[in-house]
């Protein structure tokens, strides 16, 4: 036996340790989706069973329609910001910009200033222009947070695209928006779509703003999900939470289809 | 069309929604830390820093030492996918390390603390398996917990930055460091790194920036005081209904982001002139 | 901007148009606040009122639940919105005086015709303010010491015997601080009620600036009381180590431990104490905004809500809570199993002497700045 053969052991132990690491608190989560009873002093729950799953597919409790609606909430996001962050990161990335730091510093603000004396402002506003109660003024919301991902993210997939390529279209004659559409935008692509994957998950787990912009009439899975978690309502909260893993995974699985590993390297650039 | 005025056309719509949707309501809440019963003054700040300086303080601490652990553990993953020899350890890898990023922080707080309390399910399995005695078992309901929960929750959302980033260097390079007979650590460190930093810091500082605003980890897993900024904002707010205070301490929360922020900008402005 | 944003919600098809009459409950608290609503009287008002529906919408547990729902009134009122968009709230006794301040609020409780059988003194007045009118208590909650009688048989009945205990076996009592929730803070008034003069006066004012010099002793036992015992997160963190056995004494909302304990979280045999010299409650309250849309519905809602039928059914056979209205008029609505079944722990004689307020507003202030400067820092 080698030295060689033995290496597996450490290996082993590394990746053991970080399951335990990454599946132990996962575990938990799973165990109280499904836990009737458990305390002290039993180590595993002493009931298995679904009454909460029942509890949250009730059909008072509008679960099912609550994850659509943060579903298509958080596409509608994803949409908007990547629409809007494909010019902004276009700009940043590869033109002469003014300010080009204060802007950047700029779209990171409403992750920079925790925004719980905020929100009541931002109440008020959404009140005047009328969108208290709209999916757009949810979206909006939403909006103004996943704008930090991806722009600064956008900015780095343009930043990836080589010049010359452009510069070869515009010299056999397309025209600007032409090489933008042709050439530069679909080597862009796959760094958008990564940026669209913190967008998403940004929008999937946001609650306050939710709460202060779309409720009562627009309700989203984790407004339900904030009530049961801060209270302490594990079965209610985990169950929730393994229902909002299911989007999040789809979405995730969706864009790895069309990422293209080397855009992140850019990022920030 | 002149290019700046052509670049600032394409900034705005972006630049509105959010000085429109954020930066405008943001204002009176600014304005607001230095309103004092009515007149412009610095006393909100005077009894933030009186009372919640350490709150201040150990915020910053615990963010940055997250941040630090993040760093580390997302050079670590992202270093073994890039050159690890068992392409079934990295395929392991690979599938294991993203699942976090799915989990949102306020089932972060609760998951977490019920694993990490002194009979919670880490003691418990540790108990069972013969590692720990009931005697020896400790809480991680403190700052350690928060650190723990950070770098749980984020390690994840930087190593998916810099592992893409890694995975599309030069692999020529690498493999003649490799040739020449040059460890893999030495490689990572030495040749890899520098190549990825700008990514690791853009990843870290978006980490830095929503740890700072997370409230329902510390107001969860951490019992003790000092807590972090957040939460003694949550605290002014709902028992005194004193935005004052709260808005003031706001503002040192986004002075310290923006200080951090800078600095990296400033360094890669002067890269991309 | 309307004409844009209604077909785009209209698109939407989540959010159904206003065709039969929408009555909206915000309400604070617990998931089971929202479950009551949503399970029991939401259904209940609409087989009574065919046409309309009830949907609930919770703001979270605790003061921040209450604060989202001042806030959410606050925006509208500076937006000058016409027509609000909730009908009923139910807020903690703590926010239903500023909102009265504020004028948000509407003098319904002449209007209704249970109004009458609100007979407690804490729909008058709500820590100092004066709110005649304008609240009707959903249930009145109190806070109580929770212990495990496996780890402790003869449970202490005063602050006093408490302090003893928990320097007898350090670490296991646990409380939640000041920032944590009102569990905690309850505990606090409690140990200045019990170590610093004046409950009546702390509680019923007036405010005076001199009281507040007599708390240094008592917040200096705290702070050494405090050393000997755990600091746990939240209302919710101090049930939740209960839970695991981390520590076997705690100060609890009443109402949140019996659901933790029919959610199956706490073991069956946990037990309530109420020390004397008193720990505080304080009611739920139901309150309509004076720019309603649907006053009228809401105020039929409200009255079937504190009707004695649904205070029996709903209030005390359901939840186990304290009813909010004249509690002989449920009695009688009830077997005396039922109605027993609310004083278990907690004898009625017990709750009719321990069972305080909470301090007036600004003694409530005074006494958590002091607490975080003598005590927590």
């Amino acid at each position: 036996m080698t030295l060689n053969d033995l290496k597996w052991i450490p290996r082993g132990l590394c990746l053991g340790l970080l399951a335990f690491a990454i599946f132990g608190p996962l575990t938990n989560l799973v165990l109280w989706a499904v836990t009737e009873r458990w305390y002290f002093p039993h180590a595993l729950p002493l009931e298995y069973g679904f009454t909460y799953w029942a509890k949250v597919f009730s059909p008072r409790g509008n679960a099912t329609v609550s994850l659509l609606t943060s579903v298509m909430i958080a596409c509608l996001t994803v949409v908007v910001s990547v629409g809007l962050a494909i010019p902004a990161g276009y700009a940043l990335a590869r033109l002469k910009l003014p300010l080009r730091g204060v802007i950047l510093l700029l779209l990171l603000i409403p992750q920079a200033f925790p925004n719980l004396p905020v929100y009541v402002n931002i109440a008020r506003i959404f009140y005047q222009f009328g969108l208290n109660g709209t999916i757009l003024g949810v979206v909006l919301v939403h909006v103004t947070h996943g704008l930090v991902y991806a722009v600064w993210i956008a900015t780095a997939a343009f930043s990836a695209v080589d010049g010359e390529l452009e510069e070869a279209a515009r010299s056999i004659g397309a025209s600007a928006m032409r090489t933008f559409v042709d050439v530069t935008l679909p080597i862009a692509a796959p760094g958008l779509l990564a940026s669209s994957i913190f967008v998403f998950l940004e929008s999937l787990d946001e609650f306050t703003g939710t709460y202060f912009v779309g409720a009562p009439d627009v309700s989203t899975l984790p407004l339900l999900l904030y009530t049961a978690g801060s209270g302490g309502n594990y079965q209610i909260a985990s169950i929730t939470a393994l229902v909002l893993l299911v989007p999040s995974i789809a979405f995730m699985f969706v864009i790895e289809k069309f990422l293209r590993a080397d855009v992140l390297s850019k990022v920030g650039r | 069309m002149p290019v700046p005025f052509l670049g600032l056309l394409l900034v705005t719509p972006a630049l509105l929604v959010v000085t429109l949707l954020f930066i405008v309501p943001l204002a009176s809440s600014i304005t607001g830390a230095f309103d004092v019963d009515g007149n412009f003054g610095i006393g909100n700040f005077q009894k933030a820093f009186e009372l919640y300086s350490s709150d201040i303080v150990f915020t910053i601490v615990i963010v940055l030492l997250s941040s630090v652990l993040i760093g580390l553990c997302s050079i670590a993953i992202g270093g073994y996918l890039t050159l690890g020899n068992n392409p079934r350890a990295v395929s392991i890898l690979k599938w294991l390390y993203r699942w976090p990023l799915f989990i949102p922080f306020i089932v972060v707080g609760q998951i977490l603390r019920t694993f990490l309390a002194k009979n919670g399910l880490m003691n418990s399995m540790l108990m069972e398996s013969g590692i720990l005695t009931a005697a020896q078992t400790i809480s991680f309901l403190d700052w350690r917990g928060i650190v723990i929960a950070f770098v749980w929750k984020q390690t994840p959302f930087v190593t998916l930055l810099i592992a893409g980033a890694m995975a599309s260097l030069d692999r020529a390079m690498i493999e003649s460091a490799r040739n020449l007979g040059a460890s893999r650590l030495r490689i990572l460190v030495e040749i890899i790194l520098p190549q990825v930093l700008p990514t690791l810091l853009v990843g870290l500082i978006l980490s830095f920036v929503t740890m700072m605003s997370v409230l329902s980890v510390p107001l969860m897993i951490n019992a003790q005081s000092p807590t972090m900024i957040t939460a003694s904002m949550a605290f002014r707010i709902n028992a005194y209904g004193d935005y004052g205070v709260a808005n003031a301490l706001g503002v040192i929360s986004l002075m310290t982001t923006s200080v951090v922020a800078w600095i990296h900008l400033r360094q890669t402005m002067r890269e991309h002139r | 901007m309307r004409k844009v944003c209604y077909p785009l919600v209209a698109l939407a098809l989540t959010t159904s148009p206003v065709l039969a009459e929408e009555l909206t409950v915000l309400t604070a608290g617990d998931q089971n606040m929202v479950d009551y609503v949503n399970e029991y009287l939401g259904p209940l008002f609409e087989s009574q009122n065919p046409g309309t529906t009830v949907r609930a919408v919770g703001t979270g547990p605790g003061d921040a639940g209450s604060q989202k729902i001042l806030e959410r009134f606050d925006a509208q009122a500076q937006a000058n919105v016409g027509t609000w968009d909730a009908d009923v709230a139910v807020v903690h006794e703590k926010f239903a005086g500023p909102m009265v301040e504020k004028g948000y609020l509407d003098a319904y409780r002449g209007d209704i015709e249970n109004g009458k059988l609100a007979t407690g003194a804490n729909s008058k007045m709500a820590l100092g303010t004066n709110v005649d009118g304008y609240v009707m208590p959903m249930f009145s909650s109190q806070t109580a010491l929770a212990y495990n009688p496996a780890l402790v048989p003869t449970p202490p009945r005063s602050y006093e015997e408490l302090a003893t205990w928990a320097k007898e076996n350090p670490k296991q009592f646990g409380y939640n601080g000041i920032k944590g929730g009102a569990s905690g803070v309850s505990f606090v008034m409690g140990w200045i009620y019990a170590f610093a003069g004046d409950a009546d006066k702390l509680m019923n004012g007036p405010f005076e600036e001199a009281e507040t010099a007599k708390w240094s002793d008592a917040f200096a036992s705290l702070k050494d009381f405090t050393t000997n015992a755990t600091l746990t997160p939240g209302n919710a963190g101090t049930l939740d180590m209960l839970s695991r056995g981390e520590i076997s004494m705690g100060p609890v909302w009443v109402d949140m431990f019996y659901s933790w304990k029919a959610d199956g979280k706490l073991p069956p045999e946990m037990k309530l104490v109420l020390p004397a010299p008193g720990m505080p409650g304080q009611p739920m309250h139901y309150v309509i905004p004076e720019k309603s849309g649907h006053k009228d519905l809401a105020e039929k809602f409200v009255n079937l809500a504190t009707s004695p039928e649904v205070q029996a059914e709903g209030i005390v056979k359901r939840f186990n809570w304290y009813p909010g209205i004249d509690a002989q008029l449920v009695q009688s609505k009830l077997d005396a199993a039922t109605w027993d079944k609310l004083f278990t722990d907690i004898s009625p004689e017990d709750l009719a002497k321990n069972g305080k307020s909470f301090p007036i507003a600004p003694y409530n202030t005074a006494i958590l700045e002091a607490y975080e400067r003598q005590v927590g820092n």
